[in-house]
């Protein structure tokens, strides 16, 4: 799998540079990537019709839960892993989305399915509107004050009447046969997840993800370069803020309530930063390895230690330990170190 | 009348035991651009020190704060020690020090969760049910001892940092770093002692925390965005602004928490934050940094 690579090192090894045998290689290295990819691809797309796999239900579950954290952590990565500047509020978008479609099929019975879109919508104007106070700072600033944003809201929420407060509201059941209850889930998240990696690699190879890129390596240069600093960080933050919004109406759906604790605990947040981290940063593949990752990690942990405790000060002391010794994340360490395998490498 | 006056009263006690709080943060910040989101789990810690301290032994959590002094400045040097060095030189410090002390909060809170259970606590010293009579109004012992005791601190910091020979070199390294290596101050020194000195403040605060505050492992977020809150409002790494936005948001809330009910005390500081962002972004005596 990594001939390709291995040739191409060699050759700038000795210093020269063929660029034919350099195309080769990447174009091998391509080829091997999309094959690989359609393959896991439609593995995945076809999961759900093997009813006859030992613990079906859970299997899909896992699965829903692995690309809403992929989605989640993608699009945290476009704000955070681009420009640097760091959301640890970044929940409430997703559960501003959650409510917004709660309360659409509450009072008017229309199916989250239908509205996620617009409380992507909604997700994003708020997005706007934080990032018009939040921009006028920097660095350490813009990260606590996203802190006080997600306070602000979870307070907000703990006590407004229409979101019942603290109990939060319950949903009405989905109406789908329960055979095939988890399906439409599946999928749904499916597309979020696949949408978002979507985004990503538009943002990483656009004029507007190199300007995000110049913002995150010196504000002031790019600023002077004539990069609108202002209206590009805005843009990310809005963008950044659409797709969580999404995944909070359906994930709210597919468990069938909503409540503060559930969408607006810092903990949620941190997830998300922990999973971009982990698998890279400012990468494409990395949210989606990190997501995966971390899912995978804390289901094991939950089967075979149980204690939530220490869960997580697993988790803690795992973003403590990739900060300091893997500061790129799985992606960033292995293509540092030139073995990152072709499959992993979605830029 | 008489009612806005107590509620004064307690504002302003409240505003001394806030202030002690923030200032170790401030510290961290201001010498080191530390921000430690950990620094709520260390003074919920030290609550925790205290309160098994004062059960074994019934000591006074007042004297307690003077042996938790001590030994969170060794923890709090530990830390440094081991978490820094390694991130030093790297181009987005401020931030990486955010996430790593994101780390760090998680990494205690469930420790503290997993040894201590998440059931309230609190210290109860005798005098924690008394309080003084001033004609109509009522002073709460424990809270003017609280208080009285983080005035004591909050002094002894500031004499440490005008009248030493170590106070001069963490100002100079507060306000200019390379400036300060330049003229001779031992950079490095000064930030060990200054993260020790602000570790060790969020040990004398956890120290009266116990006994003022009900506490239990996970409380320390809702802490840490007030905190947080009250030092960039005042001009992140400005000790004056700290000390002052914490005594003037105190007894905001305070008011807030009489008229609309305790559930929007807190909101008072983080709507303070975006209002003093708009008008302020660089906060109440924050210098504006040129990059």
């Amino acid at each position: 799998m990594t001939d390709g690579l291995k040739d191409l090192r060699s050759e700038t090894d000795a210093e020269v540079v063929d660029t034919v045998a350099v195309e080769e290689a990447l174009r091998r290295r391509r080829r091997v990537r999309n094959v690989g990819g359609l393959v896991i691809l439609l593995a995945v797309l076809l999961l759900p019709l093997f009813r006859s796999i030992g613990a079906y239900n859970y299997v899909l579950q896992v699965g829903v839960s692995v690309f809403m954290w992929i989605a989640l952590s993608s699009s945290w990565n476009i704000l955070g892993g681009y420009t640097g500047y760091i959301s640890l509020g970044h929940n409430v978008f997703y559960g501003v989305g959650a409510y917004f479609s709660a309360l659409l099929l509450i009072h008017f019975g229309i199916s989250p399915f239908l509205s996620a879109a617009l409380a992507g919508v909604v997700a994003l104007c708020l997005g706007l509107i934080a990032g018009l106070v939040t921009f006028r700072t920097h660095g350490p600033s813009f990260i606590i004050s996203t802190i006080a944003l997600l306070f602000i809201v979870l307070l907000w929420f703990d006590s407004w009447a229409l979101t019942g407060g603290a109990n939060g509201l319950s949903l009405p059941v989905p109406p789908f046969p329960r055979e095939w209850f988890r399906m439409p889930f599946y999928y749904a998240m499916l597309g979020c997840a696949v949408f978002a990696l979507f985004l990503g690699h538009r943002v990483q190879h656009s004029k507007f993800g190199l300007a995000l890129r110049a913002i995150g390596a010196d504000q002031v240069k790019a600023e002077v370069a004539g990069i609108n600093t202002r209206l590009f960080k805005m843009l990310a933050f809005a963008l950044s803020a659409f797709i969580p919004g999404v995944v909070g109406a359906i994930f709210a759906y597919s468990i069938s309530y909503v409540r503060p604790t559930v969408f607006f605990l810092i903990a949620v947040g941190a997830q998300m930063v922990l999973m971009a981290i982990i698998g890279g940063r400012g990468t494409v593949a990395g949210p989606a390895i990190g997501a995966a990752f971390v899912i995978l990690l804390n289901e094991m942990s939950l089967t075979y230690l149980g204690a939530t405790e220490l869960n997580l000060v697993f988790s803690g002391a795992l973003l403590i330990v990739v900060l300091l010794f893997f500061p790129g994340g799985i992606v960033g360490s292995l293509r540092e170190r030139g073995k990152l395998p072709a499959i992993l490498d979605w830029d | 009348m008489n009612t806005v006056i107590q509620v004064l009263i307690l504002g302003i006690l409240l505003g001394g035991v806030y202030a002690l709080m923030s200032s170790g943060l401030t510290i961290l910040f201001g010498v080191m651009r530390v921000v430690n989101i950990a620094h709520a789990a260390v003074i919920i810690l030290a609550a925790y020190f205290t309160f098994f301290i004062w059960q074994w032994t019934g000591l006074d959590p007042l004297l307690i704060s003077l042996i938790a002094i001590p030994t969170f400045f060794l923890f709090g040097a530990t830390l440094y020690v081991t978490l820094f060095p390694r991130l030093e030189g790297s181009p987005r410090f401020a931030e990486m020090t955010v996430l790593l002390t994101f780390g760090l909060a998680f990494v205690l809170e469930g420790l503290m969760a997993y040894f201590f259970t998440g059931i309230f606590r609190q210290t109860q010293p005798a005098y924690l049910t008394e309080a003084f009579r001033f004609g109509p109004f009522y002073v709460p012992a424990a809270q003017l001892y609280a208080l009285l005791a983080s005035l004591v601190l909050l002094i002894a910091l500031w004499a440490f940092l005008n009248f030493t020979h170590t106070g001069y070199g963490i100002r100079a390294t507060m306000q200019n770093r390379t400036a300060a290596q330049i003229v001779g101050v031992d950079v490095r020194r000064a930030s060990l002692i200054s993260f020790g000195v602000g570790i060790g403040l969020a040990g004398a605060a956890g120290a009266l925390f116990s006994f003022v505050f009900p506490f239990f492992p996970a409380r320390h977020w809702q802490w840490i965005a007030i905190l947080l809150s009250l030092i960039v409002a005042g001009g992140l790494g400005s000790l004056k602004g700290a000390v002052i936005a914490s005594v003037v948001l105190a007894i905001v809330s305070a008011y807030v928490s009489q008229y609309l009910g305790p559930v929007w005390a807190p909101m008072v500081f983080y709507a303070a934050l975006f209002l003093i962002l708009i008008v302020r972004p660089q906060g109440l005596y924050g210098k504006v940094r040129r990059i």
